[in-house]
């Protein structure tokens, strides 16, 4: 016996690395979170660790290249006393809410037209990403020049058509011109957004429904609020939700069109956060203004992501 | 040559590479002497395309490659804060006013340097020193100063009759003129470092102060800053427009350039530009002296210094430049040369530099008469004074003031918030 399994020992040679890796790689255990690493690795160092970093930055006195303490909640306190702090607060939600509604219902009339039959449908398709193709900075860089007060296209036009008395609304330099300003190329850069991924949705829903809504004496109107809209709901909690996080957490419109100005009227979260914590040094308390807002976040995302998994099963 | 295998050449190169990763020090051979260096978007360009033409030069003369890159004004202080938090960047940086206070413990000693410079050029401005030599030690390098002085479109005052304004009083019986005209005052109410110039020279003449001499009490809240606010209220009221409330630090400059506004307060730069680049109204903008207030005549002195941060591996070749761009002098007058008198010698032997005799229009910068102040003065300078000019409380409390807040709120809420960043 023992001289036959010697034998079978010599004869079976032990299998190449190759296919050692192989077997190993077929085996999902090890497969699933080989392939998972790399993607862990990026939220790990680009979200986790920044994450930390800011959460660690919020509960400490820290000042630009100066030794900083723990301080625990006193930053968000704090921040209550100031001014700029309570008008961002307003700000953010004003700026949000009225974004996001306009985009809305913008974004579902765009979707409904560009589901028609158009003539170059592809390209017309193509040109409505624009704006949110372009670099934000560099676009945004466009309108305030549209909304300067020496070279206003925007007022230049409208006195022009009779629309506007000269010298026409100072857009940056005045409180409700310049949240108007920001709220419009917000919505000029969110809509397509919107639009798109609306349509996707509306590509998916059947004919058949439509053609039966149609037998029964459905008008467009009708066909709208009773087949469209509830078959468009769980699209348009995905994009809400998107929507909401990413303009309450906007940066580009509001820096390079008015800074925040003026005096503070048109400061979110993150520019008043880049201003306090870059500008004047304030680390810490920048930290907690740019994470005041993150549990409602999170609360909103939850109640959302839920109603999508209810919609789902 | 005895031939090398493979283990052989693996076993040597591990070693050598554990070897500099522990040193974290290249060898000799890998080492590059290359340097960078970030400095602002000069309003006056002219000096930019020169500091371009002069890195090349320096590259040359000594073997070190130079990059120099540039930021907008306004982005500067996030910038700075952003490299000294991550301890990685630029070796040497341009600073305005205080900044090098505000980074001290982040700076190298450059008084080396200073006290070379100042044998050859003569004591540094006391604006200078206020901005760079921080408690004993001067931690960057004065490079130029630029003073504010009252540009205005000499053919429209000449038209209309008017005489140049020889107070604060005078601009607003000239401006509600020069509203009437279409060609309104422009002095900008926005959070930028050209409300605060205009700002602090309206304060002091007005006898109004931020900070006492002390350093440590906040004297926003008198009857003096009372004036100043009611003097803005009326200017911005009869004088100006309200798109002063969106400007930026470019945009009375450009107001003036082209033909909209009558008079603003600035630095030649304004007419520098007109004038290089052929604008039509260039010939009609001139200079007069500053303004002056029942307190005097007083006016802002903005120094800009260049740095080096500690954290750079390349302390001695950035060294280098400094004492290649301001140490050797014909480098330095060409420099001074380009900016076409936006960038003003900074030492006392230089004050009669021929950068001034360039265009009569600026002689006026010879600034007889005028009293010039860093921001915050008459408070030494110092870290918190840096960071009220970041935090742009003056611009916010002439702005609050100006758009509907009663004068005692508006100055009220700029003594508490002054009070905040005094208290750290």
């Amino acid at each position: 016996m023992a001289i036959g399994s010697l034998r079978v020992a010599s004869t079976a040679r032990p299998p190449s690395l190759r296919v050692r890796l192989r077997t190993a790689l077929d085996r999902e255990r090890a497969l699933g979170p080989l392939l998972v690493a790399p993607a862990l690795v990026l939220l790990v160092l680009m979200v986790a660790y920044p994450f930390g970093m800011a959460l660690y930055f919020s509960l400490s006195d820290s000042f630009i290249g100066r030794p900083s303490h723990f301080i625990g909640l006193r930053n968000f306190v704090n921040l209550w006393d100031s001014d700029a702090f309570r008008q961002t607060f307003q700000n953010a939600f004003v700026f949000t809410g009225l974004s996001v509604a306009c985009k809305l219902v913008l974004g579902i009339w765009l979707a409904l037209l560009l589901n028609e039959q158009l003539w170059l449908k592809r390209l017309i398709r193509g040109a409505v990403l624009l704006p949110w193709v372009i670099p934000t900075a560099l676009s945004v860089l466009g309108w305030w020049w549209m909304f300067n007060s020496l070279y206003s296209v925007v007022n230049w036009t409208g006195i022009h058509l009779g629309l506007l008395d000269p010298p026409g609304p100072n857009w940056l330099g005045q409180k409700y011109y310049a949240m108007a300003a920001v709220v419009i190329v917000n919505i000029w850069r969110g809509l397509p957004f919107f639009a798109i991924t609306i349509l996707a949705g509306l590509v998916s829903i059947p004919k058949e429904l439509y053609e039966a809504a149609e037998a029964d004496g459905a008008g467009p109107v009708a066909r709208f609020w009773y087949v469209t809209l509830p078959l468009l709901k769980g699209v348009l909690a995905i994009v809400l939700l998107f929507s909401t996080i990413i303009t309450f957490s906007d940066f580009n419109i509001v820096y390079v069109l008015t800074r925040g100005g003026p005096i503070n009227s048109t400061h979110l979260f993150a520019t008043l956060a880049r201003q306090v914590g870059l500008e004047t040094g304030r680390i810490g308390e920048g930290a907690a203004i740019s994470l005041y807002l993150f549990p409602v976040l999170v609360l909103v995302v939850f109640a959302q992501l839920r109603y999508v998994r209810k919609r789902a099963y | 040559m005895r031939p090398v295998n493979r283990r052989q050449f693996l076993a040597t190169t591990a070693t050598g590479l554990a070897g500099i990763l522990a040193a974290r020090t290249p060898p000799a051979l890998g080492q590059t002497r290359e340097i960078s260096y970030l400095c602002w978007n000069n309003f006056a360009p002219l000096s930019d395309k020169k500091l371009a033409e002069l890195g090349p030069r320096f590259t040359k003369e000594t073997g070190i490659k130079i990059r120099i890159d540039h930021i907008a004004a306004p982005q500067q202080a996030a910038k700075y804060a952003s490299e000294v938090q991550t301890q990685a960047g630029h070796d040497l940086v341009e600073m305005r006013m205080h900044v090098p206070w505000l980074y001290e413990p982040q700076l190298v000693d450059l008084s080396d340097i200073v006290a070379d410079l100042e044998k050859k050029y003569g004591k540094v401005l006391g604006s200078g020193y206020e901005a760079a030599h921080v408690k004993g030690v001067w931690r960057a390098v004065p490079q130029y100063h630029t003073t504010f002085v009252a540009a205005y479109r000499e053919d429209l005052f000449k038209k209309a009759g008017l005489k140049t304004p020889v107070t604060w009083e005078d601009l607003y019986t000239v401006g509600k003129e020069l509203k009437k005209m279409g060609n309104p005052v422009g002095i900008p109410i926005s959070q930028n470092f050209d409300t605060i110039s205009t700002g602090s020279a309206v304060m002091w003449c007005f006898g109004a102060k931020e900070v006492d001499k002390d350093g440590k009490s906040v004297k926003i809240n008198s009857a003096q800053t009372a004036e100043v606010v009611e003097w803005y209220r009326k200017m911005y009221r009869d004088c100006m427009e309200p798109e002063v409330l969106s400007w930026t630090d470019a945009s009375n400059n450009e107001s003036l350039q082209q033909g909209k506004a009558g008079w603003i307060h600035n630095p030649v730069s304004a007419y520098i530009v007109a004038r290089d680049q052929k604008l039509v109204t260039a010939d009609g903008i001139n200079h007069h002296q500053s303004l002056s207030g029942p307190a005097g005549r007083h006016d802002t002195d903005a120094p800009r210094s260049i740095g080096i941060w500690k954290f750079s591996k390349n302390v001695e070749p950035a060294k280098e430049w400094i004492r290649y761009l301001l140490g050797k002098k014909e480098v330095y007058d060409e420099y001074i040369m380009s900016g076409g008198a936006f960038n003003q010698p900074i030492f006392t032997k230089l004050q009669d530099h021929p950068v001034f005799k360039t265009d009569p229009k600026l002689a006026i910068l010879r600034g007889e008469g005028v009293n010039y102040h860093t921001y915050g003065w008459p408070a030494p300078a110092s870290d918190r004074v840096q960071l009220i000019t970041n935090s742009f409380i003056l611009p916010n409390m002439l702005a609050k003031a100006v758009t509907g807040t009663s004068t005692k709120d508006a100055i009220g809420w700029a003594e508490s918030e002054m009070k905040k960043v005094m208290a750290g």
